[in-house]
């Protein structure tokens, strides 16, 4: 499969004008063997850029677009109107075409499909060369890197602590719109839509901030759920636990059942909670843990009543909303077991 | 009403320029330079261009009394010449600076900050 590297440097040879497609993953657009242009979903179009700052209405993007055609293209269209100097148009396009390329170039198997004399309605507004575009996005990815070595937040929702753990901090414009922006539910390419943002710079933001400890993150709310069964975990983290585990478990046919097997049999107050984490969010179980009795009691529980299955739950202490606690449980072997045989007669 | 081109055009056309640089200050990156002395890497300069920016603008946020600071120009004299950097918010996108290199004989630093300052409010309209 060839990469979108090679096939980029391909075209370029080719002076080939025209949309590379990579299936949904986005397109690059080409003039003369040069990237003109590139979207992709997960990254602000210059069209979002445009609006956001409010300085460009989105009617005046939409009769650019209309109007654009070969004589006379949108971007130059929109420089007519004096809506935006062409620097500034320049600009925005590089930043969005950058941020584009960025996560295109990391694509691993897209399909692409080059449609010869495609163009883009904004036309030509700045040329990357194919070499260069590849080495800044190599430079880009070792900047990330090294602001905080980490793809972990990369994809969550951004958090911030409640309490830093300092007495002052320095904050640069745009880390100041993340924490603005961020609301717990919002990941890092969300947040760059959001604020109008490049998705590079944001990403980079929240690498910087995490970098600060201004972030929760998986690791330290993985220690705080280590804790969470000690005592009553710190508000605030428990959406960036790796949202992933509970998501999985979340499916009501899977859930339930381990709960109900080890549930009557060991009474106790751990099945209840197990049962609510998968259910609600994660937030929620925990604020109710407390009252329950404190979260002493199913850790005893835990070491007294049924050792046998409550180990199983400790080493998986980091994610106790998610499914890994029921992993040691003799109900999910079984399960496990059905399972691999009835693959087994299938193959 | 400028493109980046013309601008760094421009920004050479100032008296004593020897080299001048467009970066996006968010990521270090080159986004245009000219001049002949710019043996070598452009892309390395950026980088240590933007990194004075970023340790200035770091350091003089930590001693401005209110705690919030805005660099509008930067002027480093050193044995050999001038360095001039600007830096520039622009509405749709991050921070760009632009930074020029000015021999020590020959350039005027007052115009030469006047004529950048002119300049910029050509290229990004605020």
């Amino acid at each position: 499969m060839p990469t979108v590297e090679s096939i980029l440097t391909g075209l370029a040879g080719d002076r080939a004008t025209g949309a590379l497609r990579l299936g949904k993953a986005g397109v690059l657009y080409l003039t003369g063997g040069r990237v003109t242009y590139a979207e992709t979903p997960s990254c602000p179009r210059v069209e979002d850029l445009l609006t956001a700052s409010g300085r460009v209405s989105a009617y005046a993007v939409r009769q650019a677009r209309q109007a654009a055609g070969e004589e006379r293209w949108g971007g130059d269209r929109l420089v007519d109107r004096g809506v935006l100097t062409r620097g500034e148009l320049e600009f925005c396009v590089l930043g969005a075409v950058m941020d584009a390329v960025f996560f295109l170039l990391q694509l691993a198997g897209p399909r692409p499909r080059f449609r010869p004399g495609e163009r883009h309605w904004l036309g030509p507004q700045w040329y990357f060369d194919a070499t260069g575009l590849v080495r800044e996005c190599k430079r880009r990815r070792v900047q990330l890197d090294q602001a905080w070595p980490s793809t972990d937040l990369d994809t969550l929702p951004v958090v911030p602590v409640a309490r830093i753990p300092a007495q002052r901090v320095v904050l640069t414009s745009l880390q100041w719109e993340v924490l603005v922006g961020a609301d717990c539910t919002a990941t890092p390419a969300d947040l760059a839509r959001k604020l109008g943002r490049p998705a590079y710079s944001v990403l980079l933001a929240v690498r910087q901030l995490a970098a600060a400890g201004l972030l929760c993150t998986p690791e330290a709310a993985a220690g705080d759920a280590a804790q969470a069964q000690a005592a009553p975990a710190p508000r605030g983290d428990p959406p960036e636990k790796s949202p992933v585990p509970p998501r999985r478990g979340d499916s009501p046919d899977r859930a339930p059942v381990p709960d109900r097997r080890s549930g009557p049999p060991e009474g106790g107050p751990a099945p209840p909670r197990r049962g609510d984490t998968p259910e609600k969010s994660p937030v929620l179980p925990r604020r109710g843990d407390p009252p329950e009795g404190g979260p002493a009691l199913p850790r005893r529980g835990g070491g007294q009543r049924t050792p046998d299955r409550e180990p199983g739950g400790s080493p998986a202490a980091p994610f106790p909303a998610g499914l890994p606690a029921a992993t040691a449980d003799p109900g999910d072997v079984n399960l496990l077991i059905r399972l691999r045989n009835a693959l087994e007669a299938l193959a | 009403m400028l493109g980046i081109e013309e601008c760094l055009t421009e920004v050479m056309a100032i008296p004593g320029a020897l080299d001048a640089i467009v970066i996006d200050q968010t990521s270090g990156m080159v986004v245009a330079a000219g001049g002949g002395s710019l043996n070598g890497d452009v892309e390395k300069s950026a980088a240590g261009i933007s990194e004075t920016l970023r340790a200035t603008l770091d350091g003089l946020a930590m001693m401005s009394p209110t705690g919030a600071v805005r660099v509008s120009d930067m002027i480093i004299s050193t044995d050999s010449g001038y360095h001039l950097l600007r830096s520039l918010e622009t509405v749709f996108d991050g921070p760009l600076a632009i930074y020029v290199r000015l021999d020590l004989e020959r350039s005027n630093l007052a115009l030469a900050r006047h004529r950048l300052q002119a300049l910029s409010d050509r290229l990004v309209t605020t």
